[in-house]
């Protein structure tokens, strides 16, 4: 578990919790954070492949860097650092860019 | 189509302060965010900010942004997970991520507050996940309290570097290491020192060769390099660690300033390509206005600075009204702000907009230690950063930060009464307390201390130097909480070592046995001497130690000498225990057994 349970400085913000899916798999989030931040709580750090096939982590946490790209709800391309975990969400790892329809 | 006088482009704080100068003055101002909650990059602080208290000196950067946040009136709108994707002549495209739909705002007056991203540097394996900026580390940690590892290294020292690795240690991780490619440290001192105290190891003149790792990483590599920052082949050396941050600087983030005709120029004492501006932060376009990371990195609190001054600016043009006296003593604060040596780049990129001014500080450090035998604060504040909070905190007027907030405080020490306020209040965490004799034998020292656990009175501790290194074992005699989270923790060391403990650590006592079979642990044993069990049959009687199946050969010894270690007796002087049959159990049954035989 990678959940900061004490800390000298902050409190818990929430404890309420919402139900969202990775790859199919049911996970607990905490009501508010993001979709990274309950991944990477989760224990997931592999968000995606590359076009070249290498493995996908997240890099800058607040929308910047486009490293955290994965389908949410179907929709391809979604900053998951930036986007706010949901009751019932689905998500998925991206390969490459998916396939985007313009 | 959506009208406003004022647009600000980013709610961190440069924009929120923007916003809040603007609409006390009347301005229809909308915010517009990418993120999920407004703030920027001042909701993942922890740590408490420096500067005077007209610019929350000594307030955690977290608490900031809920203040800053409280300021904003009803003439300002805030459009969160929104970002502006492009700026044209008439209009302005926002993206709602919400509703998954764009619309157009037209503005009077854009203020730019965007921030900046960061600096991605290139090495092996730089794309594993694992691989973090130091930013996103502490977003995740300080934001959501998630820790994405065990194990850290930190690439870089400067204040980001240093503060996100004394941040990881206040979460509960390991810094196996920072390193940094020049041959000094980039940072503040006294942040340097807040994680130098807790051991963790600087390496000067290295840099990341590469990430190890499948999926994601499990090691790092770092080498030794020249002068001329190449690697030394054959000084590699291999780090186990399961996460690796990134705190290598930040580049502005000028792409809306550039598509909307501001000059952008290349200042590398700024950051790299930034936006031209004026004093007022005004860009060569007219309405157009930056402030905050976005036209020069420096800290949260010029940023905040910038801000005001560009909304006042903004608010002057609007309402007509006479801004210029909030505008100039702003002005001033900036001045005195960048007057110290940390901002000498700062003010040499500047000088390529506009004239610099220079004030001057103190530089002389306080050499008088104080008397002897006093309770008094000890200040290790050796550079000229801009803060004060020690001289505004103190009750008595014993600290005094001569001329401007640039100087290095004195400490009168004829008036100082030794209540430890100051000690709580730096935001370097640089002073401590000490008194000598304070009993036969012992010297006090007063820490700082944010990490957890708290140790509690009475408690024994490991001292820790300035280094992290083990000095002596010290006992806790008071603990003083307050409510900002920096604790005052008292100890009593050895006398000679006031001087030198600057730390501590608390003993790892979970699980630490003495006697197997009675399940009596180190720490029971402690305790009961501390209240007064203070021989082997007490301690028998007490605890039950000694009384189980193996009558005591396993833990007698033990015992004694932590009798011995703990009173300061030697161990001819403690009463060894009564030895009564039978030395091995033995069962009444057999006894009768026995007996029954003679018969």
């Amino acid at each position: 578990m990678r959940r900061i349970l004490e800390h000298p400085i902050l409190k818990r913000r929430s404890t309420r919790t919402v139900k969202f899916y990775f790859e199919g798999k049911e996970l607990e989030a905490l009501e508010g954070e993001t979709v990274a931040a309950a991944l990477i709580a989760n224990g997931i750090d592999v968000f995606g492949e590359t076009e070249r096939g290498r493995p996908k982590g997240f890099f800058c946490a607040i929308g910047k860097c486009s490293s955290c790209l994965m389908i949410v709800d179907g929709e391809p391309n979604v900053r998951v650092c930036i986007t706010p975990v949901k009751e019932g969400m689905k998500v998925q790892r991206q390969f490459g860019r998916s396939d985007v329809s313009w | 189509m959506v009208r406003t006088q004022l647009l600000v482009v980013g709610g961190g704080p440069a924009g929120l302060c923007g916003a809040i100068e603007a609409s006390r003055r009347g301005v229809e101002t909308l915010i517009a965010d990418e993120g999920v909650e407004l703030g920027g990059q001042l909701v993942k602080q922890t740590h408490k900010f420096f500067g005077h208290e007209g610019f929350f000196a000594s307030v955690r950067g977290f608490e900031i942004a809920k203040r800053l946040k409280d300021q904003l009136n009803e003439h300002v709108k805030i459009m969160l997970q929104t970002t502006v994707v492009g700026i044209y002549e008439d209009v302005v495209v926002l993206y709602d991520r919400q509703s998954d739909a764009t619309f157009e705002v037209q503005a009077d007056y854009i203020l730019l507050a965007t921030g900046a991203s960061e600096r991605f540097i290139q090495f092996e394996n730089n794309d594993l996940p694992g691989v973090y900026g130091a930013g996103a580390v502490q977003t995740l940690m300080n934001q959501f309290m998630v820790l994405p590892g065990k194990r850290f290294l930190m690439v870089g020292s400067g204040n980001i570097g240093l503060i996100v690795s004394y941040q990881l240690l206040q979460a509960g991780a390991e810094v196996a290491a920072i390193v940094e490619i020049a041959d000094k440290v980039g940072g503040y001192d006294v942040h340097l020192r807040k994680v130098k105290r807790f051991g963790v190891p600087i390496l000067l003149r290295h840099t990341i060769e590469k990430a190890l790792g499948k999926e994601r990483v499990t090691g790092a590599v770092v080498v030794q390099v020249d002068e001329n920052f190449q690697p030394i082949e054959g000084t590699e050396k291999e780090f186990a660690v399961d996460a690796i941050c990134i705190a290598t600087g930040l580049v502005p983030s000028v792409e809306l300033a550039a598509m909307a005709n501001v000059k952008i120029e290349y200042v590398p004492e700024l950051g790299g390509f930034v936006p031209y501006r004026d004093q007022n932060m005004r860009t060569n376009v007219e309405n157009i206005f930056i402030a905050g990371d976005l036209s020069g990195i420096e800290e949260a609190t010029t940023a905040m600075i910038e801000g005001r001054i560009a909304g006042l600016t903004i608010a002057q043009s609007i309402t007509k009204m006479d801004l210029s006296k909030e505008i100039e003593s702003l002005q001033n604060e900036l001045v005195e702000f960048r007057a110290g040596p940390f901002s000498e780049k700062v003010r040499k990129g500047l000088s390529k907009f506009f004239p610099q001014r220079l004030v001057e500080y103190s530089r002389e450090p306080q050499t008088d230690t104080g008397p002897i035998g006093k309770l008094r604060p000890i200040i290790e504040c050796y550079e000229n950063i801009p803060c004060n909070p020690c001289q505004t905190s103190c009750p008595t007027g014993a600290i005094e930060v001569p001329k401007n907030i640039n100087s290095l405080p004195r400490i009168d020490y004829e008036k100082c009464t030794g209540c430890g306020i100051c000690v709580s209040k730096c935001p370097g965490l640089a002073i401590f307390m000490v008194q000598e004799n304070v009993e036969q034998g012992f010297d006090l020292v007063v820490v700082p201390y944010e990490m957890l656990p708290l140790p509690e009175k009475g408690e024994r501790v490991v001292a820790l130097s300035r280094d992290g290194k083990q000095l002596c074992e010290a006992q806790v005699v008071k603990v003083v909480r307050f409510p900002h989270m920096t604790n005052l923790v008292h100890l009593k060391v050895p006398s000679g070592f006031a001087t030198q403990v600057r730390n501590f650590r608390v003993k790892k006592r979970e699980n630490v046995f003495v006697c197997k079979c009675e399940e009596v642990t180190l720490e029971e044993i402690e305790k009961a001497i501390d209240l007064g069990f203070t021989d082997y049959e007490e301690l028998r009687r007490y605890l039950r130690i000694g009384m189980g199946m193996c009558g005591g050969r396993t833990c007698r010894a033990s015992v004694l000498s932590i009798l011995s270690r703990r009173l300061g007796k030697s161990p001819e002087e403690l009463l060894k225990g009564h030895f009564r049959p039978p030395i091995m159990p033995t069962k009444f049954e057999s006894i009768l057994r026995g007996e029954s035989n003679e018969v």
